[in-house]
């Protein structure tokens, strides 16, 4: 707590996550399925055996480094999980050796989620490490939506290396709230007028796992979610969040009554299922919490952003479907409904008054710092807290009301450390990026779209007057 | 027990030079575990093709273009219409690399250079490989930052020092030898971070070359803690004319949306070539954040940069090379269409050589052909 000012958080610490290794519980496909036709691999070890005049350390001498035909059978039965396609064993016998990527490994995920996707977050929430590959990057040239912004960098500016290995602070923590413009102070120095509401989460991510997740799961967000110092949202009366400071529980008519809402520091209405007049109804009852209101994205948004200000709300929180795509009628990507949210507001002077929260389809380390210059000050995770705890894709998990991932049992310790660790990762990841740009702090780069490229416009500017084939 | 490791070294080279042959006839088809949406099976093989004969693929393999959906891959060439074919003969490829009044007069005789890969983080066998082969060429090659091995001293007329910011393996004596002195202030797969050389690479010889201990992770800081200007930048510059007058200076940079300026600041601290790096460049070792989302490719920075030039007055007297994602001969000509003087290869260099671009470079076991170190 900031004396007087009303701004209400823990003392200043640096901030570190402690990430620890929590395995996979369940079985991960092979990524890739090696397989040796054995006839003709026996006919080459014969051809060997007379080539080699039965030196049985040269004829049984293997080209792969990383173990796959090691064991008593050599290559007639591969240790597929250790194939990491290198491709060595191909380059050396094309015509006994194959290496595919595994069946199982392509049908991981939907639309949305690539089956690269979904290692990434187990990778990120098994190690808590940032992932780093050899070789130069191997995918689309750019895409829709994220994929199609690249960050900035500074060829000379500080902190940059120096912020990722902690020797200069670079700060990932995020206000919720309405700030004033000015603040008035008594003659001793305090602060008078309309006291400030404001509440500090260490990042700029708020967790909130999709309705249909199982009870274990929702307690392990909890537990996750007060070790990092962020806030965590769920519609469910669950007697284990009413003593929880980092919860927020989101209301609408429905669960209005079933929910304990005084230790709460923020509300969320649901205006996907409730009408604003629940707005002013609690922002009555209760007058000093934060009141977020749940808005999808569509045609109308930065109107009706305007107005919940009026209404009196804190903070709005921008929801697309859960891979990203808004509710107009042109599904667009929830990235240009932010910056038209954002912008709109910038322009009505009331910017700095009202948070904005992002959520859908945030499913990557670099969406948040990018969703953060589209305009959001902090985003929402959803599925992807599932894919951490290894929930089994049963279709599509676009639909907020209908996702289809189904989530497992799971131990509650080992859930919140994987969720930690993919906070841990992603916090890494985050400062890799404002370091790449010489920032220090995360809030800086809100709507700050001067820090970034897109593909439509670079493509614009590069390649005019090249003709365009029709 | 050395006979049978000559043995085997013997069996497995003979094997994957006769797979690096007969790979790209396609008997056996392309494998489906082989390349990526940049580096496609195809364009993998193909390029084996090239390395074992010298002549593109004539069996229908792709070799220009690559599945990324954008850049060098969505450029096509115009139709000549009624432009005659030159013969083979009348074709200069060559171009200079000091367009300034002053200074050695340098020129290589096709548009593109080797780039820059670490003693470190490339294996000695590749280093000195590519050093033969710059000097049979007439071109050049990069060091990297990682030392300057002695066992390259003799080609070292075909060497380009690399001067990054870690100063790894940096001594007076590597800088007087090289023809060109090549600034990095940033690498385009992992631009405004810096370098990272994982412990298990830094093997005793590595330690001794880049003067720091046996098996510790070194980073080369981002970005130079001397240079936070431009004025600064041109006292670094000076620095490297004295201890060598001789040599040419390339400045190694990614590509910011500043990238225009930061190619004019380059220009006015005296630079003969101003090397900028696109973001899909290769690398050792990088987060995956990194490469994919930070700078913009090369094929957007070489226009901007070039028409700055163009508007500052001042593109005739800079050489403007482009690197970081340039796969192909094709897409050399491309980046030479849209503004660039020539390119600087590196990856396509280890292609060459039998890499799959699979990425486990940076693992513990190292690379399965040798070339990066593990």
């Amino acid at each position: 707590m900031v004396s007087g000012t009303g701004v209400e958080g823990p003392a200043y610490e640096r901030f570190h996550i402690e990430a620890k290794s929590a395995d996979h519980v369940y079985n991960v496909p092979n990524k890739f399925d090696v397989h040796a036709k054995r006839l003709r691999l026996a006919a080459m070890l014969i051809h060997e055996t007379i080539r080699y005049r039965f030196n049985r350390d040269i004829v049984l001498s293997r080209p792969c480094i990383y173990g796959v035909f090691s064991g008593r059978l050599g290559g007639f039965k591969p240790i597929k999980q250790r194939c990491v396609g290198c491709m060595r064993c191909v380059q050396e016998y094309p015509h006994i050796m194959q290496v595919n990527y595994g069946k199982k490994y392509r049908e991981l995920g939907d639309l949305h989620w690539t089956p690269e996707s979904v290692f990434t977050i187990l990778y990120e929430s098994s190690t808590g490490k940032i992932p780093v590959k050899g070789m130069g990057y191997k995918g689309s040239f750019s895409g829709e939506g994220w994929d199609g912004i690249w960050t900035d960098m500074s060829e000379i500016v500080r902190p940059t290396r120096d912020g990722v290995f902690g020797r200069e602070y670079i700060s990932t923590s995020a206000d919720i709230g309405s700030k004033p413009f000015f603040l008035d102070f008594s003659s001793s120095d305090d602060v008078t007028g309309k006291k400030i509401r404001l509440l500090q989460s260490s990042l700029p991510i708020m967790l909130q796992p999709p309705e249909s997740s199982k009870l274990d799961i929702g307690i392990a967000v909890k537990q996750s979610a007060s070790k990092l110092g962020i806030y965590h949202m769920s519609r469910s009366p669950l007697n284990a969040y009413e003593e929880d400071p980092w919860y927020v529980p989101i209301v609408d008519k429905a669960n209005l009554g079933k929910l304990n809402l005084d230790r709460a520091p923020m509300i969320e209405v649901d205006l996907f299922t409730s009408n604003r007049g629940l707005i002013g109804e609690l922002r009555q009852r209760y007058p000093s919490k934060l009141i977020s209101v749940r808005l999808k994205i569509d045609e109308a948004a930065e109107d009706e952003a305007c107005r919940l200000f009026n209404d009196g709300a804190d903070v709005i929180h921008l929801c697309a479907d859960y891979h990203g795509f808004d509710y107009s009628k042109t599904h667009s990507h929830i990235s240009h409904g932010l910056r038209r949210v954002h912008t709109r507001l910038v322009n009505e002077g009331i910017r700095d008054r009202i948070t904005l929260i992002a959520s859908g389809g945030i499913t990557r380390a670099e969406h948040v710092p990018k969703a953060i210059i589209c305009g959001a000050d902090l985003v929402g995770l959803d599925t992807t807290l599932l894919i951490a705890l290894q929930s089994e894709f049963k279709g599509e998990t676009r639909d907020r009301t209908d996702c289809r991932l189904a989530s497992r049992k799971i131990e509650v310790a080992w859930g919140a450390q994987r969720l930690i660790n993919l906070m841990a990762s992603w916090h890494d990841q985050l400062i890799e990026i404002l370091s790449a740009m010489g920032m220090r702090d995360v809030r800086r780069l809100r709507g700050d779209v001067g820090r970034s490229m897109t593909d439509e416009e670079l493509r614009e500017q590069a390649f005019e007057g090249i003709d365009k084939l029709s | 027990m050395i006979n049978n490791q000559a043995g085997i070294n013997e069996k497995h080279s003979e094997r994957i030079h006769h797979g690096l042959d007969i790979l790209p006839s396609l008997k056996y088809g392309i494998p489906g575990g082989l390349g990526n949406k940049r580096w496609t099976g195809e364009l993998l093989l193909a390029t084996y093709l090239q390395a074992s004969t010298g002549q593109p693929p004539s069996n229908g393999l792709e070799y220009r273009i690559g599945d990324s959906g954008g850049g060098f891959d969505v450029l096509s060439w115009r139709k000549p219409g009624d432009m005659p074919r030159l013969a083979t003969e009348e074709v200069d490829l060559g171009i200079p690399l000091n367009n300034r009044a002053v200074g050695a007069k340098l020129s290589i005789p096709f548009p593109f250079y080797g780039g820059g890969m670490s003693f470190g983080s490339i294996s000695l066998n590749f280093m000195i490989a590519r050093a033969r082969a710059a000097e049979k060429l007439g071109t050049y090659m990069s060091t990297g930052e990682g030392g300057y091995p002695e066992q390259l001293v003799p080609y070292k007329d075909h060497i380009i020092t690399q001067v990054a910011t870690g100063m790894f393996g940096v001594r007076e004596e590597t800088m007087q030898y090289a023809p060109i002195l090549e600034f990095k202030y940033a690498q385009g797969a992992k631009p405004g971070l810096g370098g990272h050389l994982l412990a298990d690479k830094v093997t005793s010889e590595v330690a001794r070359m880049r003067e720091s201990s046996m098996f510790t992770s070194l980073y080369s800081p981002f970005p130079f803690h001397s240079v936070y200007s431009v004025e600064d930048h041109k006292k670094h510059v000076d620095w490297i004319k004295t201890v060598n007058p001789r040599a040419l200076v390339s400045v190694k940079v990614s590509t910011p949306t500043d990238v225009d300026m930061v190619a004019i600041g380059s220009y006015y601290a005296g630079a003969n070539i101003i090397h900028i790096d696109g973001g899909y460049g290769g690398t050792g070792a990088a987060p995956e954040i990194a490469k994919k989302n930070i700078a913009m490719p090369i094929e957007y920075a070489i226009p901007k940069v070039h028409r700055y030039l163009v508007s500052e007055g001042v593109r005739d007297e800079i050489v403007l090379m482009a690197s970081g994602g340039i796969r192909t001969a094709d897409d050399i000509a491309k980046a030479i269409a849209l503004g660039a003087d020539g390119c600087v290869v590196a990856t396509a260099e280890a292609v060459a050589v039998g890499c799959t671009h699979c990425g486990n470079c940076e693992r513990g076991r190292g690379c399965q052909v040798g070339i990066t170190r593990g």
